[in-house]
C-alpha cells in the first residue's frame, strides 16, 4: 500500500476553509442540533485528513458530505447498539453488570463485531457465534449445521477476515 | 490510523487467519503446533501478522458471553428488521405508488407479515404442504419447499410446527443451534439464551440427524438444547404451548422469569426490582393485553407497576 496517497495537509486546509461553513449547515440541517452538527463537521476533517485519497478532489463537497453521512450512519448503529447492550444488562445478575471503564471496551468491540456480523451470511454469521461467542468446536457445529468440517473452518475464516479488516484497516 | 507501511502482506493475513481457525477453535494435534511454529518462522512478517490475528481473537474472547449474546442477537434483530423494510419498499416500487398500497386489501404489516413478527404480535401461517405454522411475538421463519424437502429456517424467536404427516417429503428445520427432522411431529422451538428449548407434542423429532449423536425426541419430551449441542429434559414453570392459544400459563413462577417472560410480549423495557423478583406468580394470563396483566398483579402480589414511559416499566415493591 502506498502511503503518499492521503490528501496533502495544506489541501485539507484549503478544503477547510471553502467548505466548513457549508458542511456545518449541511449537517444542521439533518441532525438538527448545533453542537452536535460542529462536532460532525470536526470529525469529517478529521476523517478526511487520515484518508486515502488521491488528488486533487473533482467534486469537494459530494466528498465531504459522503463522509459526513457515514458518520451519521455509524452513531445511529453505535445508539442501536448500546440500547441493545443496555436492554440485555436488564436481564444479567447485578454480580454480571461489567464496570463502567470496561464497557466502553467491550461495546467498541461489539460494535466492530455487529458490523462483521451484518456483512456475512446467515450460515456463516451464525457458525462464527456459536464458535466465537459459545465456544462449541469446529467438529461439533459442522455435526449441528449439517455441513462439512471445511465448510465451518472456511465459515470461520471468512468471519475472522472480516473482524481483521474493520479492526485494522479502518480510521 | 492505518499505519500502512507497518501491515502484514494479505497473504499473510490469510495464512495466519488459517493457523488461528486450527489452533483456537479445534484441539490442535501435536503436529499441527509443529506445523505452525515452521510457518512462522517461514516468512520475516508471520509474527507480526500471528500478532495481530491472535491479539484480534483475545479481544473478541474477552467478551462477556451472555450478554454479548444477547446485544448481538438484538441489534441483529434491527438490522433484519430495515432490511424487511427496505423489501417492502422494494415491493411498493413494483405496485406502483404508495396510494395503491394504502388502498389494497391487505395493509402494510400484512405485506411483511407472512415471515415476521413484531412484539406482541401472533400469527398463524399454512404451508404449501398443508402444515401448520405459529409463529409467537418477535419471531420469524424462512419456508423453502422442494421436491426432496420441507424447510423451515427459524430465524428468531418461537414457532410452533404441525407437519402434515400426509405430506411424504422430510422435514427439515434449522435452528440457531443445528438442525432438526421430523416426518409428522407437532413440536415447538424457542430460541433462549442458552440455545433452544424443543418441545415435542406429537411424533418424533430427530435432533441433529446429521450427527453420530443424533437423538430421537419422543411425543411428551420437552428438551432444552445448549449450543454445544448437548441437550437435557427440562420441566417448565410454564406451558410452552400456552402462547399458541394465546395465554400465559404459569405455576409458581418467579416474578423476575414472569416480567422477562411478558417482556417479549410487549416493546421497550420491563423490569422488575430484585426486592419482588421472588415472589411467585400461577394462573393463566391472556396475551392480548399485557398491560392488564401488569395492573392484576398488582392486586394479587405486594407489588406496583410504574410507568416511566410507555416503554420503560419497571415492577416494584408496593
Amino acid at each position: 500500500m502506498q502511503i503518499n496517497d492521503t490528501l496533502k495537509p495544506t489541501e485539507v486546509a484549503l478544503l477547510y476553509q471553502s467548505h466548513h461553513a457549508w458542511l456545518s449547515s449541511w449537517l444542521r440541517s439533518r441532525v438538527g442540533c448545533h453542537e452536535h452538527a460542529a462536532d460532525l463537521a470536526q470529525d469529517t476533517f478529521v476523517r478526511v485528513l487520515r484518508a486515502r485519497q488521491a488528488s486533487p478532489l473533482k467534486e469537494p463537497r459530494a466528498y465531504l458530505s459522503a463522509i459526513a453521512r457515514g458518520l451519521m450512519i455509524d452513531q445511529f448503529r453505535r445508539r442501536a447498539l448500546e440500547r441493545a447492550y443496555q436492554e440485555s444488562l436488564a436481564h444479567l445478575p447485578e454480580a454480571e453488570v461489567p464496570s463502567e471503564e470496561h464497557r466502553l471496551v467491550i461495546l467498541d468491540t461489539l460494535e466492530r463485531l455487529d458490523r462483521a456480523l451484518q456483512a456475512l451470511k446467515p450460515r456463516v454469521r451464525q457458525a462464527f457465534l456459536l464458535a466465537q461467542i459459545d465456544g462449541v468446536s469446529i467438529a461439533q457445529i459442522a455435526q449441528q449445521l449439517d455441513v462439512s468440517r471445511a465448510t465451518i473452518e472456511r465459515d470461520l475464516a471468512k468471519a475472522l477476515g472480516v473482524c481483521y479488516r474493520l479492526r485494522y484497516a479502518e480510521r | 490510523m492505518p499505519n500502512a507501511e507497518n501491515a502484514p502482506a494479505q497473504t499473510q493475513v490469510d495464512q495466519a487467519i488459517d493457523w488461528l481457525v486450527k489452533l483456537r477453535f479445534d484441539t490442535p494435534s501435536p503436529r499441527t503446533e509443529r506445523q505452525f511454529q515452521q510457518w512462522l518462522a517461514s516468512h520475516p512478517q508471520n509474527p507480526q501478522a500471528w500478532q495481530r490475528v491472535s491479539s484480534l481473537s483475545d479481544e473478541l474472547a474477552g467478551l462477556p458471553k451472555a450478554l454479548s449474546r444477547r446485544t448481538l442477537d438484538a441489534s441483529q434483530r434491527q438490522h433484519s428488521s430495515r432490511r424487511d423494510h427496505l423489501k417492502l419498499l422494494a415491493l411498493l416500487a413494483v405496485g406502483g405508488s404508495l396510494g395503491w398500497a394504502a388502498r389494497a386489501p391487505l395493509g402494510l404489516p400484512q405485506l411483511l407479515a407472512d415471515s415476521s413478527t413484531a412484539a406482541g404480535e401472533r400469527r398463524q401461517l399454512q404451508g404449501s404442504d398443508g402444515s401448520r405454522i405459529q409463529l409467537n411475538t418477535a419471531s420469524a421463519i424462512d419456508l423453502h419447499y422442494s421436491s426432496e424437502q420441507r424447510l423451515l429456517e427459524l430465524i428468531r424467536g418461537e414457532v410452533s410446527l404441525d407437519a402434515n404427516a400426509n405430506d411424504s417429503r422430510p422435514f427439515r428445520i434449522d435452528t440457531r443451534v443445528g438442525t432438526l427432522g421430523t416426518l409428522d411431529g407437532q413440536l415447538l422451538l424457542r430460541e433462549n439464551d442458552n440455545g433452544l428449548l424443543l418441545a415435542v407434542r406429537r411424533g418424533e423429532v430427530t435432533l441433529f440427524p446429521a450427527s453420530p449423536s443424533a437423538r430421537l425426541v419422543q411425543a411428551g419430551e420437552t428438551l432444552q438444547v445448549q449450543a454445544n449441542g448437548s441437550s437435557q429434559a427440562v420441566s417448565l414453570r410454564s406451558d410452552p404451548w400456552g402462547w399458541t392459544d394465546g395465554v400465559l400459563s404459569v405455576q409458581q413462577m418467579p416474578l423476575g422469569e414472569f416480567a422477562a417472560e411478558l417482556a417479549r410480549y410487549r416493546p421497550g423495557l420491563l423490569r422488575c426490582a430484585d426486592e419482588v423478583a421472588n415472589l411467585k406468580v400461577s394462573g393463566t394470563y391472556q396475551l392480548a393485553d399485557t398491560g392488564q396483566i401488569l395492573q392484576l398483579l398488582t392486586r394479587s402480589l405486594p407489588v406496583r407497576v410504574e410507568y416511566r414511559t410507555r416503554y420503560w416499566v419497571s415492577i416494584d415493591a408496593a
